[in-house]
């Protein structure tokens, strides 16, 4: 049973190519425990220590060394934060879509509950306000010392320059009075003195600017101090606008309260048309149609939640299997045809050739245009409308914008798969096509029995590949087509030019490379399951 | 007129410029179940028969009949065992019989093949490896697998390219015994091809042995009258089998030697030159 276990265990690390992990089983079988030891740390503690090494790189020589006009390069611990308060975000719009929809006993505990931290909240915004101002005071004082005695230094300087200046002007005035005429050699030497003094007027004045610089540099200087305090002010302010929104989601604005006096309303219209009479009467039914059609929209309503940082990944990994699953509907086929025939990838090269460099900031601004072209109004359109009231998919909106961006990851991946699904069939080994022969298998059986099994595995190191380049290829197309995602979250931060916006896009970068790697991960397994002895794939 | 006959044929490859030929003017005839043993050195086109007896591939000139028709193109009535095994590395060893057996017998019933297909994997001893690739079975088992895939379409004439001469000693042995025993059951055509005497002795009716290419032909034929069962263990002190094998081999070695002699030897005269000793100069 537990040797089953193992054997299991093992076969599965060795399919996901998690080979790290071996040594981890093995060991807790027993298994020559020195070996295991020595590849744990060969394969775990090393690459460990390594990252250890590099987050250490990071935070002390690189990000303090990178000044921008958005400030420092984000060092681990801010992106951290940054990413903690992505986290956050999410978890208070969740919050605060569930409480519109609360109804009933739960809604009120719920409402009791955020009205009471609402009442706490208020010492902690104005001790957060106090320390805010006390940090600047103190960061005021302490550069105001910093400053004094360069101050004092530059001034000295310019009054000693200023007489200097005078003094010396004077004497050469002095001097040209006395100057012969004719005396050419004279002369010279007095243009070189009067020469001389503008160069010594340039170096004070020079000297006077480094310090007037380092004057500046202390001025602009952030205290870390004032940096905290006012991070923890916007926390502290941010909690407390949500702790509001969500009292008046809980309260006035839930949707329940919203339909009982919808339902008031309607009321009161109804019992006015019921009394009204003559020309009233109609004026007061129309009344009632509309607050009934008014209460309809409201049941029916949710909470307008703006997009979400996990939101947009699971939007990215949808646009992304769409354009990677397009893709590879048009590259597999094309590719099969191109392998059987070498009629057929003569004439598909010159296509093959000419679209495959293209880049997919090109196809994008097509793609785009002709997806909007074909849907103008997603609102109205029967295929938008369709989609979004499809289950599980429906939820994400799928646009124009996003097709264009599902059609330029198709277009930029296809091609790896096109041409490994094309080597892969012609490169079938000639030993199994005897074989087919001689069974006389007809067309199809030999394509679906033969070769294409066959050549599976460089078909799916094909798709691997296209998927790696398909994700890089989606965040650059959602960047520009605005299609919400990950690539947008990244723009958006960009114009944002909040103060964590630069640590935001930092977060990003780690999100977008693990999850390529997971996707790559799935893949390898896929590619090793049809993979065999032999198969010139084979990871 | 035999069961398998090859009329005049030769076969060569490479543009007319630069042609080489491969085999010329090959005549043999098989008779009904018939065991002959195609013997030759490496290189003199036995397999390239096996493609034309096969037809996997054209002779240029020439024909290859069986059973009076002219051989156009591969079928399952030619069973023919590739000297790589040639098994579908996707395919557990149930399936590689069973691709074989859906395409020739698309007529039997789903429980009528699977009976018929262990059959076959027990008669080469692959019982309880019915779900092991190929990559996990020995070289042995490897062939054997082959073997039944071969069988099982139930050929007419049963083509072995060199069989066993990827295998060790000990598993060659066991596998032409293997071999015999199962042709002994169910006796058929067999044309084996092999470099190896004593298992041409060993196993055929007759040998054949393929003069050395290019343009190899068969020239004579040597039957092989001892008596079935063969014991190998006792064969070898066997005078009969002795002297066939000497004929054999040396036929075989003659034939060599005259390929070699027939080969034009270039040679360079060198000029006649001796290196100074410069330590006398001056």
């Amino acid at each position: 049973m537990l040797q089953t276990l193992k054997t299991t265990l093992l076969k599965v690390i060795d399919l996901t190519a998690l080979g790290f992990l071996e040594p981890y089983v093995r060991l807790a079988y027993g298994e020559e425990p020195t070996k295991q030891l020595r590849k744990i740390g060969q394969f775990t503690v090393v690459p460990v220590l390594v990252i250890i090494a590099g987050l250490l790189v990071w935070a002390t020589m690189i990000s303090p060394n990178v000044k921008t006009k958005s400030g420092e390069l984000p060092s681990p611990t801010v992106v951290a934060s940054a990413a903690g308060s992505l986290h956050q975000f999410a978890i208070r719009e969740g919050n605060k879509e569930a409480a519109y929809v609360a109804t009933g006993e739960e809604r009120e505990a719920w409402l009791a509950d955020v009205e009471a931290e609402l009442e706490s909240i208020g010492a902690e915004v104005e001790s957060a306000n106090a320390t805010v101002v006390e940090a600047r005071k103190a960061e005021a004082a302490s550069k105001s010392e910093r400053i004094a005695p360069l101050q004092a230094k530059v001034d000295a300087l310019k009054t000693a320059m200023k007489e200097e200046r005078a003094a010396k002007q004077a004497a050469l005035k002095e001097q040209a009075a006395s100057l012969p005429v004719g005396d050419n050699p004279q002369r010279a030497a007095y243009l070189g003195e009067l020469a001389g003094l503008n160069a010594w007027l340039d170096e004070q004045k020079a000297e006077i600017d480094t310090i007037d610089d380092q004057i500046k540099l202390i001025r602009d200087e952030k205290d870390p101090a004032v940096l905290a305090a006012l991070s923890q002010q916007t926390a502290v302010a941010e909690r407390e606008q949500y702790l509001k929104k969500m009292a008046e989601q809980l309260g006035e604005d839930n949707r329940q309260a919203r339909v009982a006096t919808g339902q008031e309303k309607l009321d009161v219209a109804k019992t006015t048309f019921f009394n009204a009479e003559g020309a009233a009467a109609f004026n007061a039914a129309k009344k009632v149609i509309s607050a009934e059609e008014r209460l309809a929209k409201t049941e029916e309503s949710s909470y307008a939640k703006p997009a979400t940082l996990y939101y947009q990944i699971q939007r990215s990994i949808l646009c992304v299997f769409a354009g990677f699953f397009l893709g590879s509907a048009i590259a597999i086929p094309i590719g099969v045809l191109c392998g059987l025939s070498t009629t057929f990838m003569g004439a598909m090269t010159p296509f093959i050739a000419l679209f495959k460099p293209v880049s997919p900031i090109v196809w994008l601004p097509i793609a785009l245009i002709v997806a909007s072209a074909l849907i103008p109004d997603p609102d109205k359109h029967w295929f938008t409308q369709w989609m979004w009231e499809l289950p599980l998919i429906g939820q994400y909106k799928i646009n124009p914008a996003f097709m264009a961006s599902a059609v330029t990851v198709a277009l930029c991946s296809l091609w790896a798969t096109m041409v490994n699904t094309a080597l892969g069939v012609a490169s079938v080994d000639k030993d199994h096509l005897n074989v087919a022969k001689v069974l006389r298998l007809g067309f199809w059986s030999r394509l679906f029995k033969i070769v294409l099994p066959s050549s599976l595995p460089l078909v799916f190191a094909g798709l691997r590949i296209s998927l790696g380049v398909g994700w890089m290829v989606l965040i650059a197309a959602e960047l520009l087509s605005s299609s919400e995602g990950i690539g947008k979250f990244v723009w958006d931060q960009f114009n944002n030019g909040a103060s964590d916006s630069f640590a935001k896009m930092m977060v990003v970068v780690f999100i977008v490379g693990a999850i390529g790697l997971l996707l790559d991960r799935i893949m390898v397994v896929f590619q090793r399951l049809v993979s065999f002895e032999g198969s010139i794939a084979a990871v | 007129m035999g069961f398998l006959e090859l009329n005049h044929v030769s076969k060569g490859y490479g543009p007319p410029s630069n042609r080489y030929e491969v085999l010329k003017d090959v005549d043999l005839s098989i008779e009904e179940n018939e065991f002959v043993a195609v013997i030759g050195f490496s290189g003199s086109g036995k397999s390239t028969l096996v493609s034309l007896l096969a037809g996997l591939e054209q002779p240029d000139a020439g024909e290859v009949r069986m059973k009076g028709n002219v051989v156009t193109d591969p079928g399952p009535d030619r069973g023919i065992m590739f000297q790589n095994y040639s098994l579908l590395p996707w395919l557990s060893v149930y399936q590689n019989i069973e691709i074989a057996v859906k395409q020739v017998f698309p007529e039997m019933g789903k429980a009528e093949r699977k009976t018929y297909i262990q059959g076959y994997i027990d008669m080469v001893s692959l019982t309880n490896s019915e779900w092991k690739l190929p990559a996990e079975l020995s070289g042995g088992m490897r062939q054997r697998l082959s073997l039944a895939r071969t069988l099982s379409m139930k050929p007419e004439v049963l083509i072995l390219d060199e069989p066993l001469s990827a295998l060790d000693a000990l598993t060659r042995a066991v596998l032409q015994d293997e071999i015999i025993r199962i042709w002994e059951e169910d006796k058929r055509t067999v044309v084996m091809i092999t470099n190896d005497v004593d298992e041409a002795a060993l196993m055929a009716d007759r040998i054949v042995p393929l003069t050395p290419g290019p343009a190899a032909t068969l020239e004579r034929s040597f039957a092989v009258t001892l008596d079935r069962p063969r014991d190998r263990t006792t064969l070898n002190f066997n005078p009969d089998f002795k002297k066939l094998r000497n004929t054999v081999s040396t036929f075989m070695m003659d034939l060599n030697e005259e390929a070699k002699s027939l080969r034009v030897e270039t040679t360079y005269r060198l000029p006649d030159l001796e290196p100074l000793d410069l330590t006398k100069v001056g």
